[in-house]
This record gives structure tokens, sequence and C-alpha cells, in this order.
């Protein structure tokens, strides 16, 4: 496969995964804020930290007008990482590789491109409209990765995509979940409302799941194993590292190098550092660093994967 | 008001060809299509005009207008209603690009090895001596089979005669065949019953014959050659289509940064390291091909890929060089090549032209530019083009003193009003001016011509410039027996 479309493939996945997860979060607390916290009214200063570069005078300016704040994600080109400049840039790399990736694929990505595109947006979104709005964009998101996993032939192609998916998805739980324990201080054994829990888990789509299968009331704790070691959980860590191994399995098979060797020796070291941890091993004061090199050795393991595949430019 | 209605004041101007009718009588290749549309009401078809923008827009097949920051997309306009060309005038039209290419195919192997037309006298060496593109560094380069011009777009024109005329041969890199495709497929979503029962021949093997030209086209001891596409990138106008036949003939679609020569091979980097590419279907011009043999500037092409090529290492298709033989000056020659080369008539007729560099012709030409149609020889897209009966004084001075001041770079052809057919505009039928462009393949084992091609129509009412650039659109063209 062409080191160029291997690259695009990889980057197509991770910007519709991106998409996904700004959605997500973003319809979260857009309902949530609705309602009225124990800390008083939700503002958007959390979101509008994690997903944009927005300096501090903006953030105090627009984190409680959520019509300022949902432009500021969605459609505002000024900020590289609204959802309109993410879209664009998958579609830049699906265009590149049309030729590869399924007509349906292509379409999918196309037709989103045109609906964040269409002019009278902004106006729809500082009203009422802005809920179904998130809907429509969370369900073409939805149906990306649908039509991708039932159009897309598997292959070394579909191992790229899936790297380039799970490493995103990875990167996004590590920074969410360490965002909503940093506003606790990092307190693994202090017991909270599940309401404080509420946002992070509903964000990953895992809310459901957690109140099924965890009931003692440790929250912060049960919370921090659900994000962290759960392996039926897909937005989980150990989830998503399971994945990127399959599918770096996938993409170096039957290429014995001295190079594929050291890429899957160095993804192996950051696996087992979660694989073969104990959850009590986290606590007030190991969780933060855990989470930050957890982050940083998965980078790292990025820049070398790029490094080894895409350089062809 | 209701369709029959329309129809009845469908209106074309007289002393003009028109496709569909005859001194107020429907023609018999129309009349099925006419009974058809003649159930639908006029909201009807606007909905299946929209109906088509829309699956033009969802497919990608758009072209990018910059404005301020924001890019806008905008699609190709396409008309509903088909052309049809009856399965007889097909034959002639078919026999005589067939002909035509012939005839060019041996002149380029001729000019660029032995010349012998040259020394017969039958073009003039200074014709080909002053022409931009004479390609220099290809002399002598043998090519597979002696194929130069495997894909080709001649573009055809039905005057008031009713007879068709070449008006350009298209050997470089000619676009616009997966338009021919796609509306194609379009008809089949907007008119499906009014398709099946028409008895349309079939053009959907187009990217099949091609691709089967392009795998003889590789070295003959692989069962297995490396095809590839090689595309200017997404910013490219055409580059809809570069993905489209790549998609259609499962060929890699590559850029010039996917590619390498090493050792006067040409390979293309994969994840796992470099693999042999034995034929390129390139849709790059010549001069971008090779920084090292053309423009030094060229971000798009691979370095050394020209020694390769003279390596016989790799097959470039269509040759390099194929632009002496489409310059609108050589054009004129093309006749006198058939006689030459065929010992044939020509069955197709070239538009009269007259070269600026002879100096009775411009003469001639200055007397009657008002009937006249100048164009610059080397520029194609309808750009650079004088319509003598529309220019004003001032103007007209102007084009004037620049063929004074290059005489060699113009040509003249009486203006030629094309034929017309009706489009679907506004909620009315109007008449509009329309070409057709066939597209031929080459091979081995002769010429292949899918029945139809891209019908350009000059949506501006009264134009006759078709190009996509100038406000044109396109129409499904149908060949029905």
């Amino acid at each position: 496969m062409l080191s160029r479309i291997a690259d695009s493939l990889f980057w197509l996945a991770r910007y519709m995964e991106r998409a996904e997860g700004l959605l997500r979060v973003t319809a979260t607390h857009n309902l949530l804020s609705l309602d009225k916290d124990v800390n008083g009214p939700l503002t958007w200063r959390p979101v509008l930290e994690t997903f944009t570069s927005a300096g501090e005078e903006e953030i105090n300016t627009i984190e409680g007008n959520t019509g300022a704040a949902l432009k500021k994600l969605l459609t505002d080109t000024a900020n590289n990482n609204s959802l309109k400049c993410i879209i664009g840039k998958a579609r830049e790399n699906a265009r590149g590789i049309q030729d590869y990736i399924t007509k349906e694929v292509w379409e999918e990505v196309n037709s989103f491109y045109h609906l964040i595109n269409q002019p009278a947006l902004d106006n729809r979104l500082s009203n009422y409209e802005a809920a179904d709005i998130l809907d429509i964009f969370t369900r073409h998101s939805v149906l990306y990765t649908g039509i991708t996993d039932i159009t897309m032939a598997r292959g070394i192609g579909w191992g790229f995509m899936n790297l380039g998916k799970y490493i995103e998805r990875c990167l996004e739980t590590i920074v969410l979940t360490d965002k909503q324990y940093a506003r606790n201080q990092y307190k693994v054994d202090e017991i909270k409302d599940i309401m404080q829990w509420r946002h992070l888990l509903m964000s990953l789509s895992g809310y459901e799941l957690h109140l099924k299968t965890y009931r003692s009331y440790q929250y912060t704790h049960d919370v921090l194993h659900q994000v962290l070691f759960n392996e039926d959980f897909p937005h989980s860590v150990i989830y998503s590292l399971g994945r990127i191994d399959r599918h770096l399995q996938d993409v170096t098979k039957g290429h014995i190098s001295e190079e594929n060797a050291s890429l899957i020796r160095n993804f192996g070291r950051l696996y087992s550092k979660v694989k073969h941890l104990e959850i009590d091993d986290l606590n007030n004061q190991t969780l933060k660093p855990f989470l930050e090199d957890l982050r940083h050795d998965l980078l790292h393991f990025t820049n070398l994967l790029t490094q080894k595949f895409f350089s062809y430019a | 008001m209701s369709l029959p209605t329309l129809l009845e004041q469908y209106d074309y101007a007289t002393g003009i060809w028109d496709e569909m009718c005859d001194r107020q009588q429907i023609r018999e290749q129309y009349s099925k299509v006419i009974a058809t549309l003649k159930q639908f009401n006029i909201s009807d078809l606007q909905q299946k005009d929209r109906l088509a923008g829309e699956l033009f827009m969802n497919q990608g097949i758009t072209f990018t207008v910059y404005s301020e920051d924001a890019g806008i997309e905008r699609i190709f306009p396409f008309d509903i209603i088909p052309r049809i060309i009856t399965g007889q005038e097909w034959e002639h039209i078919e026999a005589g690009i067939k002909q035509r290419l012939k005839a060019l195919n041996l002149f380029l192997k001729d000019i660029y090895n032995e010349q012998q037309i040259l020394k017969d006298n039958i073009v003039p060496a200074s014709l080909i001596a002053s022409c931009p593109h004479y390609t220099r560094e290809v002399f002598g380069i043998k090519v597979p089979h002696d194929v130069y011009v495997h894909i080709s777009g001649i573009d055809l024109i039905r005057g008031e005669d009713g007879l068709f005329y070449v008006l350009e041969d298209n050997l470089r890199t000619p676009s616009g065949v997966s338009y021919m495709l796609e509306n194609r497929e379009v008809t089949k979503r907007i008119f499906p019953e009014l398709l099946a029962a028409s008895h349309v021949r079939r053009v959907s093997n187009y990217p099949l014959l091609l691709h089967e030209i392009l795998l003889q086209m590789g070295p003959g001891q692989l069962s297995n050659p490396l095809v590839v596409l090689l595309t200017p990138g997404i910013y490219n106008s055409a580059y809809y289509e570069h993905t489209f036949l790549a998609r259609q003939m499962g060929i890699p679609l590559v850029e010039g940064r996917d590619l390498v020569v090493n050792n006067h091979k040409v390979y293309m980097k994969t994840t796992n390291g470099l693999e042999q590419v034995h034929v390129i279907y390139r849709r790059i011009d010549d001069e971008f091909l090779d920084p090292l043999m053309f423009r030094p500037d060229s971000a798009l092409g691979i370095p050394g890929l020209m020694s390769a090529y003279r390596m016989g290492n790799v097959a470039i298709v269509n040759a390099v060089g194929n632009g002496v033989a489409d310059d609108k000056a050589v054009y004129a020659y093309v006749p006198a090549m058939i006689r030459y080369y065929l010992n044939e008539e020509p069955i197709l007729p070239n538009v009269p032209t007259y070269e600026m560099s002879d100096r009775d012709a411009r003469q001639y030409v200055f007397d009657n530019y008002t009937q006249m149609v100048i164009k610059r020889t080397n520029q194609s897209g309808g750009y650079g083009m004088v319509m003598g009966n529309k220019v004003g004084p001032e103007e007209w001075a102007k084009a004037k003193a620049a063929i004074e001041a290059e005489p060699r770079s113009f040509i003249a052809q009486p203006i030629i009003k094309l034929s017309t057919v009706p489009c679907f505009i506004d909620g009315t039928f109007q008449a509009r001016h329309v070409d057709l462009r066939p597209y031929a393949l080459c091979g081995p084992q002769g010429v292949q011509i899918v029945p139809g091609g891209l019908t350009r129509v000059a949506l501006r009412k009264d134009s006759l410039i078709v190009n996509s650039s100038q406000g044109g659109g396109s129409k499904d063209t149908w060949v029905i027996d």
C-alpha cells in the first residue's frame, strides 16, 4: 500500500473519531447545562479548555453563553479543532484517497462536510435547535462508523484506519479522565455523588454500562476502573490498547524487519503498563503522573509509527 | 402550462441544424423521448432536475469556486434531456474517428523518428519547428506497440448542413470521460423507463477497455504489470475524474511524490518499501512530468522519469510529445496526413482553417473578420478565442496587433453555427448549441470507441462556447438503434 494512502487513512479515521468525541462531549454538556449543578450553573469552561485553544480571556467571555460556546466548538473556522475544521480535514484526507476508500464512505464524509458548511447553521445553533443539530451530526458520525465497517475491505488499509481510530479514542479517554479527576484534585478515595461522574460517563457513552456493572457507590474508584480497565467498555483505555495491538500486528504481518520489531516492542511496553497494573496502585499521588505518562508514551509510539510507515514526501 | 404546449413553443432558429426538430416535425429518433416527456408535468421535470443536482453534489462531482476565505463547491451543470444520435450517424462518426486516429498515430511515430512527411513536403518543416509542443527530448524513443495516442477526445460539431466536422483533436490528456459515464448513471435514476425503452447503446465498459489497453502497454514478459494513474492532486479541477477512473479500473491513484526513480526504474513508495511501476497513465501535462527534463520548478513530476521512459522501463500513457499533433495549426494538415499515410479520403471533414502565418490567408481573414473566430494555436478550454461577430472595433484592433506580432500563434476559422438541442431551462424548453466529444481508445489491436461521448452544451443563450470554464454544461448522449 502507498505510504501516502496509509497516512491519509490513518488521519481520516483519527479526525472522524475526534469529531465523534467532540460531538458526544458537546451534546452531553449541552443537555446537562440545562440542569443546575451542585456547584452552581455548569459552564462551558472545561469543554472549551479541552477542545479549543481559546485563551483565558475568551473563555471568560463565552463560558456562560451556550450559543457562543457551541459556535466556537462547532463552526468557528478560526478554531483549528472546531467540528467544521475537523470534518474539513477528514474530507481532505478522504478526497486524496478516493480511489482506495469505498464510494459509500466517501459519500458519507462528503455529505457530512456539506451539512456542516451550510451557511444558516450558526443561526440555528444559537437558538433552541442546537440539540437537534447535535443529534443530526452525531447520527452522521455514527453512520460513518457503520458504513466504514460494512463496506471497507479488511487488510492493511483497514489496519491503518483502526490504528488511527483507537489511538485517537485512547487519547481522548485519557484527556477527559484527567480533566474530570483534576477538578477533584485526583482524590481517588473520596466518595462523590454519581451526578459528578455522569458527565464523563455520558461523554464516553458509558453511563448505562456503569449503572449495570458497578453498584458499590465508590464512584471515584469505580469510574476509574471503568474508563481504564474495563475490557467490555469500548471507550476504555485497555480496550483501545487491545485494538491497537491487534491492528499493529495486521500491518506488520509478514514483514520481518528490525524496525517493525522495535515498534512492536515499544507498544508492548506501553500496553503492559496498563495491562499489569492493579487499580489499587492508583492513589491520590500516582494517578496524575500515571495519566501523564500514558499519554506521553502513546504519543511517542504514534510518532514512531508515523516515521515507520508514512515517510514519503 | 402543460408540457405539450411547452414543447410546441420550443423555438429553434432557422439556418441552424436542430437535433430534435426539422421544419416543425420531431425527428424520428426523438419521438419516443418526446412522447414520454409529455406524460410528465413541469414540476415532475423540475423535481428530476433537482434530484440530478443532488446526485452530483453528494458524490462530490464538483469544482470549487474560491471567494474570500471560503471555497464554494459547485456542480458542473447537467441538462436532463438527453442528446440523441442514431446508430447510422454513429457508424459514420466511428469510422471517421478511427481513420483519423490511425493517421495521427502514424504521424507521431514518423515525426519523432524518420520524419518522412517533412521530407516529402506534405507538412512544412517550419510549422513543426515552430510548434511549442514539438518535444525534441523524446526524439527517437520507441514506445510500446507504436501507440502514441492511447486516449483521445476528438471534438466534433454539426454544421448547418447536418454534417459532422472535426473541430479539434485532443491527444494529450483529454478529460470529461467521467462525466460521460456519470451522466448516464444519473439518467438511469431520473428516467429509468425511458432509458430502458429506448435501446441505448451501453457506455459503462469504458474503464474496462482502458484498463485492458494499459495492461497491454506493460513489458511483454510480465503477466501482471503494475499500472498506476498519476494525478496532480486534489486541487486539480479534474481530480474527481482521476479518482473515478482509478476506482473503476482498480489501480492505485498516485501523486508525483509517491513515485521515485532509481537506476532508470520507477518505483512507488509503499508501507513496505519500494515497488516497481510499469505503466503510468498520467493526467499531468508533459512540461510537469520530469523537472530534470522540462520545467525545473515542477513539484508535480518525478525527477528522472524521462530517463526511465527512454530506457523503456516504464510506459507513459499518452505518449510524451503528442501536443505536436493537436496543435491548432497542425490540425489543418490532418486531412493531408490521412491521404499521405493511408491513401484514403478523410471521412470526417475539417473545419476550414486559415493559418495566420500565411500572408494571403491573413489578409483574407482581416477583410472578413466578422465571420471568423480567431484561436490561439496552443490554448484550449475556450481561452484566447476572439469571436469576430462579437468584438468591438477597439478589441479587434488589439487582437489584430497581437496576430501581426506573432502570426504563427493564431489560426482563424469561419464561425460555424453549432447544432442546437432542447434544454430544460427555467421550466421551459430552449434551444442551446452543442458539440460532441467521443472518447476513443487505441491499443495494439486498434481503435475502440464507446458509443456516444460527452455532449457539451453552451447554456448561455446564443453562446457558441461550450467549455465548462465558460458557462458550459453537459448532457447524456444516447446512440440508439
